[in-house]
């Protein structure tokens, strides 16, 4: 059997037994999701590596202590949510843009800070329009308290279900389902304003 | 079902709107599924979870830059099996432990020597009078603390009190010495770090 073919299980039971490839594997399994998430909280490219990064490093460090009754990568997130949380806390970080890091000044520094979302969509007026609306919503999510981005993030992007959620940031279920139903009503109220603005002549 | 029997039934709860907007294939009750069906309010709600969920689903996925898994890996350090932790130590204190192993061998050497000195010592003779000597030493401790407890005067002290105790004070009593007594334990645990790992994990 491949590494790529073991579960999550299997392969933090072979990182105990100091198998580099297994933390390999599962360092490239979780590599995107947890950038994406992190990366969406802090809207910072390199910031966001260097978390991840740190992510990583405290789950190895950690690994005896993970209870294996728990789901690795509700294990995962949960470190990243700290870490990231800790970070915006002791920062006081307000991100907002999704053109680059909210101290970027210089445009060397946007442009190294920044992220160019990708688009499935093939002709070149679908291509800006898609590429506009995610900007708008990427905004929008970066308006929500950190809290409700998490929630909202995990929910619809990650698809994770309410009670892994709750697991992850560590609050009760019914905290979660209101993050997340405030999350919705910000988001939708956010994307209606930009609306607004762009049917203004 | 008119509009009054479907209000005291109530709407759709969040985790029932996710249900049938993102699933798309909702096992919900029956009563629920007609609800939904016939209320304007709940479908307007899945229609805008629906379309909302279809947004960020939509969102391009974001990757770290190439070669990040190899910077990751650098950096990491995975748990050693206990085998290989004790020879690592072992390198490390390579003195520590040669003296360690040299005082080892000569402490089992000097017992054997001393018990080949005395023929009759045998495995069973020497379990024997380990199991005489930890039981006398036992019944000695037991007595030393029976004496101790006499002499403070803490067996009239108990028996004072228990004399004016009522039933309410005594409950108190329990309760409070039992709220003491977790929470000193719950104390101690949490510093052994014995916590659950799906606790707090980023204090690293």
């Amino acid at each position: 059997m491949t590494y790529r073919e073991r579960s999550d299980q299997e392969l933090v039971r072979l990182c105990l037994r100091n198998d580099e490839r297994a933390a390999r594997e599962l360092v490239e399994r979780f590599e995107r999701p947890v950038f994406s998430l992190v990366y969406r909280m802090v809207r910072d490219r390199e910031l966001a590596e260097d978390l991840t990064q740190e992510v990583f490093i405290r789950t190895f460090n950690n690994l005896r202590r993970y209870d294996r009754s728990y789901k690795f990568s509700s294990w995962l997130f949960k470190i990243a949510y700290n870490l990231t949380v800790d970070h915006l806390r002791k920062k006081q970080v307000k991100t907002i843009s999704m053109h680059g890091a909210p101290d970027a000044v210089t445009s060397e520094r946007q442009e190294a800070t920044s992220l160019t979302l990708e688009s499935g969509e093939e002709s070149p007026d679908a291509v800006v329009e898609a590429r506009e609306l995610a900007g708008h919503l990427e905004d929008a999510i970066a308006k929500l308290r950190p809290e409700y981005r998490t929630a909202i993030l995990l929910r619809h992007v990650e698809g994770r279900p309410y009670e892994d959620i709750s697991d992850i940031m560590g609050v009760p279920l019914g905290t979660v389902k209101t993050y997340i139903f405030r999350a919705r009503r910000e988001l939708r109220d956010l994307l209606e304003e930009v609306r607004e603005e762009d049917d203004e002549p | 079902m008119n509009a009054r029997q479907r209000d005291r039934m109530g709407h759709l709860q969040v985790e029932e709107l996710d249900a049938l907007a993102i699933a798309g294939d909702p096992e919900l009750p029956a009563p629920r599924s007609a609800h939904a069906a016939e209320c304007e309010r709940c479908r307007r709600e899945v229609d805008e979870i629906r379309a909302l969920h279809g947004l960020l689903v939509a969102l391009s996925p974001l990757q770290p830059l190439v070669g990040f898994s190899d910077r990751v890996m650098q950096s990491v350090r995975l748990p050693l099996p206990w085998r290989l932790r004790v020879l690592e130590a072992v390198r490390r204190h390579q003195l520590a432990a040669a003296g360690a192993l040299a005082g080892s061998v000569a402490a089992i050497g000097a017992g054997l020597a001393w018990i080949t000195r005395y023929p009759e010592l045998t495995p069973v003779t020497i379990a024997a009078f380990l199991v005489e000597r930890s039981t006398a030493l036992l019944w000695s401790g037991v007595m030393e603390v029976g004496r101790l407890v006499y002499g403070a005067g803490i067996l009239d002290a108990a028996q004072g009190i228990a004399g004016q105790l009522t039933p309410l004070t005594a409950f108190v009593a329990v309760a409070t010495v039992l709220v003491v007594g977790l929470a000193a334990l719950r104390i101690m645990l949490s510093l052994m770090n014995v916590a659950p790992a799906s606790r707090r994990v980023d204090a690293a």
